[in-house]
């Protein structure tokens, strides 16, 4: 088959996938894009929002519907790196044994690796997961093991920070993305929420999502749309005018408000992360029926890629949450294309 | 004998001029008369005494007022040797309705010796004064009865004029310098920018559609305040709507520059340069104004 056809009927799954996806979870639009995005571009999510917006059951009814094998674990503050690897227990004769944990029970077709409430996790578990997520492998019984498929989706609530563990700027740096999850605005959606019992026994409303099973498939389809997505030498001048912005925003006009500009950020965006917005960014190319990239393909992944790749001064660390989609919005509005 | 009696009398007169205590007096006045009612008065009493003799300048009398019409203003003494020049300056306030005869009053004049004084007396002194206003009955009512006098001529002051102006002009210009450099006035440049962009855009070719492009690019981002993508254009017509009647140009341009920069196989033909300069025509007009 010739490969545009392969990839136009690649694009039509991922439409009709992100449809369903929809339907499961209302009112995420928005987030449901970037997580098709992100999945069609094999790079991890971080997922973060307000208690019971619909975060878990976003991640499992899109790992649902890829299909692949599927594991979830809680973050809690006593989970140690070995839970992940393996568990111990007697068995009926009474005998000691040892099983595989929840990275290792499915081996290599471990597909969709949900940790949940990460930020509960120890540093140490980070760490586990951050050779898991970046090398697609981890050591354990004296061998490695390889994940060639594994997807991390993570996500952590912001309501709380007693007892948690903030992630380290290595492991923030190896998602993809970090999606912010807000309860959804209209008030159709709101009443359908609340009133229709659909939407009351999530295990039944995730069940109903149709696996379209094209989960193995996707590392080989990834290489052939990163490759065939063109991009020209205007779009790199783009991006790497980007890139810079978020190393020196005052260089390109930026300029916030109560902020001294040169003192503003401890450290830009990293090599990793552009090199996962440009993937983002053909992928959003592809969905748009697009075989190059154009600035809005990045505009458009820029906030979800960027975001949490940028580390604030600590002095005006506090006000984060307001300083950076601002720091954001002013590179997008200043930085021009041609 | 005869010769005896001449040179007795004449020693006799002699003595008699000797013995006088002031050598010399003399008052000295202007005209008597052609006085009016204001005037100042002057009056020089030259007194030369014999030595040992001196002026007791406490009797001369006081400035001040003298009496109800007559003021003496000035009293100076000068003393050479034994001369004495005294200067008197009177003012007259009388307001007479017919020429009047009018005497400033006499004084005495102490001079001392030792203990014992001398008293010289000054003599009254009359003159006439005329009055100010006009008394007599007129013949005719034409004419102003009383008229103020004639204003005093003013002093040039083209020169001062001339200096305020060009320091005025001078400050509102750097007033105005001023004000460029603190950005007073952001819509200034935004009204020309569409013209730069035509007269740049008018010696370039099909060869050049990058650089021709460029500048509609720069043009609406200037214009826009900060680089305008296509899927900015809704905020960019909130902010700007008369560019809304050529929205459809405007989605072309945007169309057309994202294929030819992001997309490759594109053949420049020379109807887009001309579409092109015919957008930035569009353009040029809705920013005079006359679309």
């Amino acid at each position: 088959m010739n490969i545009d056809t392969q990839l136009t009927d690649w694009r039509e799954q991922a439409l009709q996938f992100e449809q369903q996806i929809n339907q499961t979870v209302i009112g995420l639009q928005p987030a449901v894009r970037n997580i098709i995005l992100a999945v069609f571009a094999r790079g991890h999510v971080l997922l973060e929002g307000n208690v019971g917006v619909g975060k878990t059951t976003l991640l499992r009814a899109v790992a649902q519907g890829l299909g692949g094998d599927y594991q979830r674990i809680e973050g809690t503050i006593d989970l140690m790196p070995a839970d992940l690897i393996y568990y111990t227990y007697l068995n009926e004769q009474g005998r000691p044994c040892v099983d595989p944990g929840p990275l290792l029970k499915h081996g290599d077709t471990l597909a969709t690796f949900f940790f949940n409430e990460i930020n509960r996790a120890r540093p140490q578990v980070h760490a586990l997961l951050l050779r898991a997520m970046a090398e697609r492998s981890i050591n354990a019984f004296n061998r490695d093991y390889h994940f060639p498929h594994i997807q991390v989706f993570a996500d952590r609530n912001r309501v709380e920070k007693e007892e948690t563990f903030e992630l380290p700027a290595a492991a923030k740096d190896r998602f993809m993305m970090e999606i912010n999850i807000d309860m959804p605005r209209g008030d159709t959606e709101l009443d359908e929420l609340m009133f229709n019992p659909r939407f009351h026994d999530t295990d039944q409303l995730v069940a109903g999502v149709a696996s379209t099973g094209i989960y193995y498939r996707l590392n080989e389809l990834a290489q052939t749309l990163q490759q065939r997505i063109q991009t020209s030498p205007k779009l790199h001048a783009y991006a790497l005018s980007l890139w810079k912005a978020t190393h020196q925003p005052q260089q390109y006009g930026v300029q916030l408000t109560d902020v001294e500009m040169p003192q503003l950020l401890m450290a830009g965006a990293s090599p990793r992360g552009m090199s996962y917005l440009i993937r983002a960014a053909k992928t959003r190319a592809w969905l748009e029926h697009r075989d190059h990239v154009l600035p809005e393909d990045l505009q458009a992944v820029f906030p979800v890629c960027m975001t949490h790749r940028l580390f604030l001064n600590p002095m005006v660390a506090y006000r984060k949450e307001q300083l950076l989609p601002e720091l954001i919005k002013g590179i997008l509005d200043q930085v021009a294309a041609p | 004998m005869r010769i005896l009696l001449i040179m007795v009398l004449s020693l006799l007169g002699c003595s008699g001029s000797i013995d006088e205590p002031v050598s010399y007096f003399n008052v000295e006045t202007p005209r008597p008369f052609g006085y009016v009612n204001g005037d100042e008065i002057p009056q020089r009493i030259i007194i030369e005494t014999r030595s040992g003799i001196s002026l007791q300048p406490g009797s001369l009398p006081a400035k001040g007022q003298i009496n109800r019409w007559l003021n003496l203003n000035r009293v100076t003494v000068k003393q050479s040797g034994q001369r004495y020049q005294i200067d008197l300056l009177y003012q007259v306030f009388y307001a007479p309705l017919e020429v009047k005869s009018l005497t400033l009053p006499g004084f005495t004049v102490q001079l001392s010796q030792g203990e014992k004084s001398i008293g010289q007396s000054i003599p009254a002194w009359t003159f006439t004064l005329s009055p100010l206003r006009e008394l007599v009955v007129r013949q005719s009512e034409q004419g102003e009865y009383m008229r103020p006098d004639s204003p005093p001529p003013l002093l040039a002051n083209t020169q001062a004029l001339y200096g305020l102006a060009a320091s005025l002009s001078i400050a509102v210009l750097i007033a105005a310098y001023l004000g460029y450099l603190y950005g007073c006035y952001p819509n200034m440049p935004r009204r020309t920018v569409f013209k730069r962009a035509l007269r740049k855009l008018a010696g370039l070719s099909k060869a050049d559609m990058e650089q021709a492009l460029t500048l509609v690019h720069q043009a609406l981002n200037s214009l826009n305040g900060q680089p305008l993508f296509s899927n900015q254009l809704g905020d960019f017509y909130r902010r700007n709507p008369q560019y809304l009647q050529i929205n459809a140009q405007l989605a072309w341009f945007f169309n057309y520059s994202n294929r030819y920069f992001f997309s490759d196989g594109m053949t420049v033909v020379a109807q887009d340069l001309q579409q092109l300069k015919e957008l930035c025509e569009q353009c040029r007009k809705i920013e005079r104004g006359s679309r």
